[in-house]
């Protein structure tokens, strides 16, 4: 390029920078966007593949339904191309915070499957452990705090209980970052609320159980040079995985033998423990029978004994008796004897009664005539007394005396005579009296005698008699002790006979069990299958997926933008290039300034924009990621290819856009471009020839009409530009519509109970039906729906699909829990005997239709075919929905369902909860998930979806502003004179804006219907290629969205028209009406 | 007091460090209804003072008085105010509109003045009748510029300023633009400035007002102007 024209070149950049910005912008958001979005996906994977490297991630890892062994580990080792291999111990383990259960899952801290540590340190003893950040900030619990582990007992190899961990309580030491759990989704869990809610890593010297493996981990010779998941690893990866499938049955039985072993010889020892304590019980049972006869003897002897000595008594008893009696007889003889002495005795002493009374009476005479003769004796002396007595009366007197006293004498000696008669009487009476009374004394005494020896007899006989009630009461007792004995006995013997049944039955049972270990299975599990990786990577897919179409509305407006701004140019300087060419340049050279102007504007913003796109992008795009992702900051890259294919696509449509226009203007001949170009031709628009409609239009907007007929490239690209730009934006929105609405539409259009309930296995149909009216019986359910679930794959065509199968034991009972409405018809749906249901999606996958036949095959590889009775509506994974008849036909198996569905009463989150808390207590429950928890997790991540429409409403915006900022540049300049024209006129600003702009909102106008209508394609076109196998995306589009995107896309023409406003103000009239272009 | 008067008006435009004095303390008088001839060589100024006066561009310094109104203090607004209902223009290069036909291109101009004339009459005035539903680039240079004059004639301006507007066209098409713009100042009795650098012209004007190094040098006065017709260059 000559000197000059390079000048020219640099000169004209500054002079028209509106111009060679706009077009750099351009090539900035194309080159930006492009490479940006393109880089995204590349740098997401390569910043998952870095920090899988520094972690030291498995490509492979196994486990198996029954444990691991060394010998399995040493079997994989010594496959080909297995460089480190781990055998580890991951489970479940309760915590208990706040009377708030947790479920953890506790990991050891190993070579391979590094946490990162993020804040303290790894623990280095069985004391410590570390936790994930969300623990200690949800818990309100540090570093250095205490925790306590709860985790179920496990079996050691000799098939015995031992504690899983060797310490519950540990240290807090630090936080770390999993690896392993790249999404925000830690699991399930058999355990509580059947969700893992965080996990902690221990040291291994912690674990108790070592002698089983939960997990293998292998990391295959060099899987860390590939990136994860590109193909090179993935063939790597799977050449090894099948290489461990190969060996997975025959460690499958090994593992199956050994368990068979060890629990046959526990079996065995067990079995003659049994027979020892049997032979033991039943001994001692015999000698407790032996005792009770001996007893039984004893008391039989006793009696006899009693019954003699009883006998002797009485025979003792009745002589000696008959010895009183013979006393007694004698007694009365001796009595009666004396009785009949006594009578003859008491005659005699009559007789000498009377033989005393007459002496008696003769002596009473005696005494009387004694008397007399006394009282004459005294009247004699009394007589004599007397001094005055005459001799003779004295002599007589004493003559009388004399007598007298001589009377007396007689007298007294008579009475003696008679006294001594009765004396003797008396005497006699009282000596035979006396004899009489003796003999009645003897008898007495005799009497007496016997009656003592008759008490004496009769208190032996008393006492004898006592002493054989005291020995027969004893022998009562000895035989109610005996019998109590025997009974004892008796119940022992139930008692043992029960106890050694039990052991046998357990003994049996176990017997039975040895039978019923199965196989093991082995997961032999790559990369791919923990969800987190496989959900990025799936989500880098569809990145990729959006880079492909995003870019080309960018691209395409940077070839209008170029085309217009680089033809006007051109056309300004039409008199420069006559005259060039007319002074000889030749075409290349005079192009050459044009291209030069456009490579420059296309390069540096293309450069620019890779700068900025290869940073900001991505980070935002990670930045939205990160709400569901752990893993870090995003490793940005440099991406050469991507960036040098953006700018090379930015250069060609540029570039080419203007060498089109500059060519074009070229093909005249220098005399004909040193002319003015003769300005646009008016011509009548076709509305005029329907006067109906011109005649009612204003003069201003008949000039519209005409001015938008009249610039049609211009009308073209603002249209293109706006429609572009309401496109993008509606997709944004629509997006976030399809994607917040698969949640609701699952779970509230479709599945429409609260809770899946998972059954123990091998519950009694009546257990079930105890279950329900259990349940029934709340007021917090008010409906459960018995079916039976799987998991089977669905082939077609060599397409395979993982479906649940849904088998309702009620055919209608789905009916409220479950709407099956078709696809097409948009009507109810009820499953019949022989056809299944399939969910819309998997139909699609499969290409399959109503009429078709699938095959499902279960995980033993039994494939039966069915036909397609109905494609029904479904948005999370896929369904096939088949009768209880069908299934039993298909599989001649019996029903048993294993999940109850059901519905409650409109619960708040806590009374949920609380009532899958209670219904976890039950025996026949073994997992209780609630619909409400799922919907929750995916709001949040919904909401990270606010920021794709904030990414594409900012980049639309800038698209909108860039393509009506340079349409309104080149339009005024286009048409200087004219505005200048219409000023001087006397046009107030307000109104030359308005003759202006009414043009360009009444494109924006069209563009912005255009751009909704082109929006809903596009979303429907993003959706469709972003869209998860698994889910199914609702394609339609918010009203509200629609109104959005018009909005914001009129909002940003409003910003546009402000600056037009301005631009308009400061038009010069005189220099634009100077003279002609 | 006359109708028009510039009192030692000054422009100057300064173009980075150098300054233009486009227009050096003019003076001029113009009566109502006079038809006036500003002639003078390129850069003398006669554009500058017509601009001016027209409430195209702003004075630097002095007065310019309108019936009355001082232009040099009015404010943007009412000095587009003032082109809308005071002045009209006639350019050299007509300035039409292209994508209006001529009847819309004099509507462009009615349609924001208050006591506007009815354009398809005017039109006819300028003898373009049958032409009227045309586009300007269906129509000759002599008939682009009558549209022009029909333009601004349908504003019923008090002045009419017209720049060299016989300059494009040929000297037949130019002498019948020129005559319609005497006619036009007669009949209507509307104040008329030409622009020309052609000094033959003169004798058709009422007054002649001669630029020289921006500044009205000369001004005559002519007792008997002759018609256009009689006029030959």
């Amino acid at each position: 390029m000559k000197k000059a024209l390079m000048k020219d070149s640099v000169k004209e950049i500054k002079n028209t920078y509106k111009r060679f910005l706009s077009i750099l912008l351009m090539a900035f958001l194309g080159v930006g966007f492009f490479a940006g979005i393109r880089a995204t996906s590349p740098d997401m994977v390569d910043t998952i593949d870095k920090y899988y490297d520094s972690q030291n991630i498995y490509d492979i890892q196994v486990i198996s339904t029954l444990g691991l062994t060394e010998d399995d580990l040493n079997e994989i080792s010594k496959i080909e191309n297995v460089d480190e291999i781990i055998g580890t111990y991951e489970t479940d383990g309760k915590l208990e915070i706040d009377n708030t259960e947790q479920i953890i899952k506790v990991m050891c801290i190993e070579d391979i499957n590094k946490p990162k540590l993020l804040e303290g340190k790894l623990p280095e003893n069985s004391e410590e452990c570390v936790v994930e950040p969300n623990f200690l900030t949800q818990n309100n619990k540090k570093i250095g705090d205490t925790i306590d582990v709860e985790i179920e007992n496990t079996e050691n190899n000799d098939g015995e209980e031992v504690e899983y961990l060797a310490n519950k309580e540990m240290k807090i030491v630090g936080t770390v970052r999993s690896p392993l759990y790249i999404s925000k989704d830690r699991g399930s869990s058999s355990l509580g609320s059947g969700k893992v809610d965080y996990y902690i890593y221990i040291n291994k010297d912690n674990i108790n159980a070592k002698d089983i493996y939960t997990n293998i981990y292998v990391k295959v010779k060099g899987s860390n040079k590939y990136e994860t998941s590109s193909d090179e690893y993935k063939e790597l990866v799977s050449d090894t995985k099948s290489k461990i499938e190969d060996i997975k049955d025959e460690r499958e039985i090994a593992r199956q033998e050994e368990l068979i072993d060890t629990a046959t010889s526990k079996l065995e020892e067990a079995e003659t423990e049994f027979n020892d304590k049997k032979k033991e019980a039943e001994e001692e049972i015999a000698n407790a029978e032996a005792e009770i006869e001996d007893g039984k003897k004893k008391i039989e002897d006793g009696e006899a004994q009693i019954t003699e000595n009883e006998k002797k008594a009485n025979e003792e008893f009745a002589s000696a008796e008959k010895q009183i009696e013979d006393a007694k007889t004698e007694i009365s003889k001796n009595e009666e004897t004396l009785n009949e002495q006594e009578q003859q005795a008491n005659e005699q002493f009559k007789a000498l009664e009377e033989q005393k009374n007459g002496l008696q009476s003769n002596l009473e005479t005696v005494n009387s005539s004694l008397n007399t003769a006394n009282e004459t004796y005294n009247g004699i002396l009394e007589a004599l007394k007397d001094p005055n007595l005459d001799q003779g009366t004295l002599e007589s007197l004493l003559g009388q005396k004399t007598a007298c006293e001589q009377q007396i004498a007689s007298l007294e000696a008579t009475k003696n005579s008679l006294v001594s008669g009765i004396t003797k009487i008396e005497n006699g009476i009282t000596s035979a009296k006396q004899e009489i009374e003796n003999g009645k004394a003897q008898i007495e005494a005799a009497k007496k005698e016997l009656e003592e020896k008759e008490s004496t007899f009769q208190d032996t006989k008393s006492s004898t008699l006592a002493q054989i009630q005291d020995a027969k009461d004893e022998l009562e007792a000895s035989r109610i002790d005996l019998e109590n004995g025997e009974q004892e006995l008796n119940e022992q013997k139930i008692e043992v006979q029960k106890q050694l049944d039990d052991a046998e039955a357990e003994l049996i049972d176990a017997r039975d069990e040895i039978t019923k270990i199965e196989k093991p299975t082995w997961y032999v599990l790559d990369r791919e299958q923990n969800s987190g990786y496989a959900s990025f990577i799936q989500d880098t897919e569809s990145i990729e997926n959006i880079g492909q179409v995003f870019p080309i509305v960018f691209f395409l407006v940077a070839v209008l933008i170029s085309l217009t701004s680089m033809t006007r140019m051109v056309e300004e300087q039409r008199v420069q290039i006559g005259t060039l060419k007319a002074l000889g340049y030749n075409k290349i050279q005079i192009a050459s300034k044009y291209v030069l102007y456009a490579s420059l504007a296309s390069i540096i913003g293309g450069i620019l924009g890779m700068c900025v796109g290869f940073v900001l992008i991505p980070k935002i795009i990670w930045m939205m990621y990160s709400m569901m992702y752990e893993i870090g900051d995003i490793s940005l890259s440099f991406n050469w290819t991507v960036g040098a294919i953006g700018l090379y696509l930015i250069f060609i449509c540029i570039v080419g856009a203007t060498i089109y226009a500059v060519v074009r203007e070229l093909r005249h001949t220098p005399a004909i471009l040193m002319r003015p170009k003769a300005p646009k031709i008016g011509k009548r628009v076709l509305l005029e020839r329907i006067p109906f409609i011109w005649k009612r239009l204003s003069f201003s907007r008949k000039v519209t009409v005409r001015n938008i007929f009249r610039y049609k490239k211009r009308f073209l690209m603002t249209i293109i530009g706006i429609m572009g730009c309401t496109a993008l934006i509606l997709t944004g929105f629509g997006l976030r519509d399809s994607i917040s609405r698969i949640m609701p539409d699952q779970y509230e259009h479709v599945f429409n109970y609260d809770m899946q309930i998972s059954l123990k296995s091998g519950l009694e149909e009546n257990q079930i039906e105890e279950l329900k009216s259990n349940l029934k019986q709340k007021d917090e359910i008010t409906n459960t729906v018995e079916t039976y679930m799987t998991s089977l794959t669905a082939i077609k065509n060599g397409v395979e699909e993982d479906v649940q199968v849904i088998v309702p034991k009620e055919k209608d009972s789905l009916e409220g829990i479950i709407n099956l409405v078709d696809i097409e018809t948009k009507e109810k749906v009820t499953l019949n005997d022989s056809e299944i249901c399939l969910t819309d999606k998997a139909a699609e996958l499969l290409g399959v239709k109503i009429g078709d036949t699938i095959i499902l095959q279960d995980s033993d590889g039994n494939e039966k075919e069915v036909t397609i009775s109905n494609v029904v509506e479904n948005y999370v994974y896929h369904y096939v929905y088949m009768s209880k008849d069908l299934y039993e036909s298909l599989y001649s198996q019996d029903y048993e369902s294993n999940v109850l569905l059901v519905q409650d009463s409109d619960l708040t989150e806590e009374q949920e909860d609380s009532l899958a808390e209670e219904l976890m207590g039950y025996n026949e429950i073994s997992s209780v998930s609630l619909i409400s928890t799922a919907i929750r997790t995916m709001d949040e991540t919904m909401e990270s979806l606010n920021y794709v429409v904030v990414v594409l409403i900012v980049s639309a915006g800038l698209l909108a502003f860039v393509v009506l900022y340079n349409l309104s540049n080149v339009n005024i300049s286009e048409r200087i004179r004219e505005l200048a024209t219409i000023k001087v006129l006397g046009f107030y600003d307000r109104e030359v804006y308005d003759y202006v702009t009414r043009e360009t909102i009444l494109l924006t106008l069209i563009g912005i219907v255009l751009g909704l209508v082109a929006g809903f394609f596009l979303n429907y076109y993003i959706i469709g290629t972003c869209e998860i196998n698994m889910l199914r995306f609702n394609k339609t589009i918010e009203p509200l969205s629609y109104v959005y995107a018009t909005l914001i896309t009129i909002a940003f023409t409003l910003i546009v028209n402000f600056v037009t406003y301005f631009a308009l103000k400061k038009i010069d009239m005189i220099e634009s009406l100077k003279s002609v272009e | 007091m006359p109708y028009i008067e510039f009192k030692n008006v000054n422009k100057i435009y300064e173009m980075g460090e150098i300054k233009i004095n486009a227009l050096n303390d003019t003076n001029f008088q113009i009566e109502k209804g006079e038809l006036v001839v500003i002639v003078g060589p390129s850069g003398a100024g006669k554009t500058t003072a017509l601009n001016i006066l027209g409430g195209m561009d702003t004075a630097t310094s002095g007065r310019v008085i309108v019936d009355g109104k001082e232009v040099t203090k009015l404010k943007n607004k009412e000095l587009i105010g003032y082109r809308r209902n005071d002045i009209g223009f006639v350019f050299q290069f007509y300035n039409l509109v292209q994508n209006l036909t001529a009847r819309e291109n004099v509507e462009l101009a009615t349609q924001i003045c208050k006591k506007s004339l009815n354009p398809e009459r005017v039109l006819e005035q300028v003898g373009l009748k049958d032409r009227m539903n045309n586009f300007p680039s269906q129509l000759s240079g002599g008939e682009q510029q009558r549209v022009a004059i029909a333009r601004a004639i349908a504003k019923n301006p008090k002045l009419l300023l017209c720049d060299e507007p016989t300059g494009a066209l040929d000297y037949k098409t130019g002498k019948q633009i020129l005559k319609l713009l005497q006619d036009t100042a007669r009949k209507e009795n509307m104040t008329v400035l030409i622009i020309t650098h052609n000094g033959a012209l003169a004798p058709m004007a009422d007054k002649v007002i001669h630029f020289k190094n921006g500044t009205a040098e000369k001004i005559e006065i002519n007792e008997n102007p002759k018609p256009v017709e009689e006029i030959e260059w």
